[in-house]
């Protein structure tokens, strides 16, 4: 339903103040269909705040968000949303966790059970479907969370530091994990993370945003062939991409290989 | 489908009640034959119960009034306080009005409204009911209202990003989030209830229950009669209170299964649409 060219996400001269602070200023962002974004930042560069505003949680006080060419600004419902904390109802089983979304919306049917369940023991979930989350470690309870997420049918999905409370074993893991599940299901995500490596080992594209006021300050493309293994790690093309974002957000030196961002709303370099 | 290991912790905590309140009773017993102190002052426990055995059908009959008090007064309590917490908390104007009331409710010593619901509703079961009532409604409220407030506010921006409706995110999100506190208040409540009937029989009774028979047995210094109504009394609110707690274990599955039970499979996987009630 998309037309060829059409942003699945463009978040156009987004501007947010609190009170007399400015959180973000002028952003400029357009995500195609299928692909995967990455924003790193230190704190207070407004990551959560542009992750709120495109979520719709947040009213805007400047600027567009458009969700396939139309405006979702201050409308919540509309993508996936997923946070550190799994955020699974303790008094609800893995399968019921999983179809929470259509439970909130009309009432979850037979056949969403099914399809939850289908989508479930696909991705490793099928012994755990009738445990209470209580039940489950913390890598799985994340697995139950995207599940949840993806189940609730939305192209976009923001995910907010989902792995940021795991070890990093069981991270690496879970990101190949969520590699998979994209590869596989063709949805667009929009990832947040304070860990530079595993924004490159994920992202087509990695944002990097700046603090005070909070901005885009580069967008570096990732070239590294997909499927991604644990090898590429310590390829000498991710560890050049990470000396330059590493050089972006803690010393500020003009990037190589960036594109930097302007401040037009065209902003993005083409994919 | 429960696993034994739950039913197996759930005995034990009985019989640990049961240890508990034998090495009471046993402490009691030792400790009233050892002294001199004679039987109408403290009578052993022994005595007491021989007391409740040798008048047994008056006892079960004095028992059966106070229960009936007790229970009516405990589930219409309960009952109001569930209601009137979701009320306010839907209703943030409802909360700030009726939250001095509820204190200044609980600030009246029971005793003094007890006489006035006597004066207007008589001596039947009415007054009594709505003593019970009184005093269990209050703890039953009040963590209610802070199992509905402390509900994660990320937990709910999940549910609208979701596209929840009020009502569904009401009885799938908050609603279970105040189970825990609900039965914390209605074990509270538990254990006062029997104090309510009691305090309703003193008062103004035309039918007599264990408090009644109590004041009168203490006017005749028959102390084994005192020590054995306050036997019943105790076992009475003893009761209520592990009812409660059995009811609790059964209301909160997620606490102790791994894997849902069988029979909570409808509320655990479900659309939300039947949700139980309050007790």
């Amino acid at each position: 339903m998309t037309a060829a060219g059409t942003p699945k996400l463009s978040v156009q001269r987004l501007s947010q103040r609190f009170g007399a602070t400015l959180a973000l200023s002028d952003v400029n962002l357009d995500i195609a269909p299928g692909e995967f974004v990455c924003i790193v930042g230190a704190s207070g560069c407004g990551k959560s705040t542009l992750f709120n505003a495109v979520s719709g949680l947040l009213p805007v006080s400047t600027g567009r968000v458009l969700l396939d060419g139309v405006d979702m600004a201050g409308k919540p419902g509309a993508v996936g949303y997923m946070l550190q904390k799994d955020l699974l109802l303790p008094w609800r089983s893995v399968l019921g966790n999983i179809t929470l979304g259509a439970a909130l919306t009309r009432g979850a049917t037979a056949a969403d059970r099914r399809t939850a369940a289908d989508l479930a023991t696909r991705y490793g979930l099928g012994e755990y479907l009738r445990h209470f989350p209580r039940a489950l470690s913390g890598g799985m309870r994340q697995r139950v969370a995207l599940m949840r997420t993806i189940a609730a049918g939305r192209e976009l999905m923001l995910l907010d530091e989902p792995f940021g409370a795991l070890d990093s074993q069981t991270r690496i893991g879970m990101q190949q994990w969520l590699l998979q599940v994209w590869r596989e299901l063709g949805r667009t995500v929009l990832f947040v993370t304070h860990d530079v490596d595993e924004a490159i080992f994920l992202a087509d594209r990695v944002v990097v945003m700046l603090p005070k006021p909070g901005r885009i300050g580069w967008i570096v493309p990732v070239a590294l062939a997909r499927p991604r293994d644990l090898a590429c790690l310590t390829s000498a093309e991710f560890v050049a991409i990470k000396r330059d974002i590493l050089g972006m957000l803690y010393g500020a030196t003009a990037p190589a290989r960036a594109a930097a961002a302007a401040p037009s709303p065209a902003a993005a370099p083409p994919v | 489908m429960r696993s034994d290991g739950v039913l197996a912790g759930l005995l034990r905590q009985l019989a640990l009640w049961v240890v508990a309140l034998g090495l009471i009773l046993g402490a009691w017993q030792l400790l009233v034959s050892a002294s001199d102190i004679p039987a109408y002052v403290i009578p052993t426990p022994a005595s007491a119960f021989a007391e409740v055995h040798a008048h047994w059908d008056l006892m079960r009959e004095l028992t059966a009034q106070t229960l009936t008090e007790t229970f009516y007064g405990y589930v219409a309590g309960a009952l109001t306080g569930f209601l009137l917490a979701v009320l306010m908390a839907q209703l943030p104007i409802v909360s700030r009005l009726l939250y001095p009331a509820l204190i200044t409710s609980q600030a009246v010593p029971i005793v003094a409204i007890a006489a006035p619901l006597v004066i207007i509703f008589g001596f039947g079961l009415t007054p009594k009911l709505i003593i019970v009532a009184w005093i269990v409604f209050f703890p039953v409220v009040v963590n209610v209202l802070d199992g509905l407030a402390s509900v994660d506010q990320d937990q709910l921006n999940l549910a609208r990003l979701l596209g929840g409706t009020r009502l569904r995110t009401f009885l799938i999100v908050r609603l279970p989030a105040c189970i825990g506190p609900l039965f914390s208040g209605l074990k509270i409540g538990a254990s006062y209830a029997v104090s309510g009937a009691v305090i309703g029989e003193w008062t103004a009774s035309s039918r007599v229950g264990l408090g009644t028979f109590l004041l009168s047995a203490n006017a005749q210094m028959n102390t084994a009669g005192v020590y054995g109504a306050m036997l019943l009394l105790t076992g009475i609110g003893i009761g209520s209170f592990l009812l409660v707690l059995v009811a609790e274990h059964l209301a909160t599955p997620w606490r102790t299964h791994a894997v849902v039970p069988a029979w909570f499979a409808g509320r655990a996987e479900g659309g939300g649409g039947a949700e139980g009630g309050g007790d």
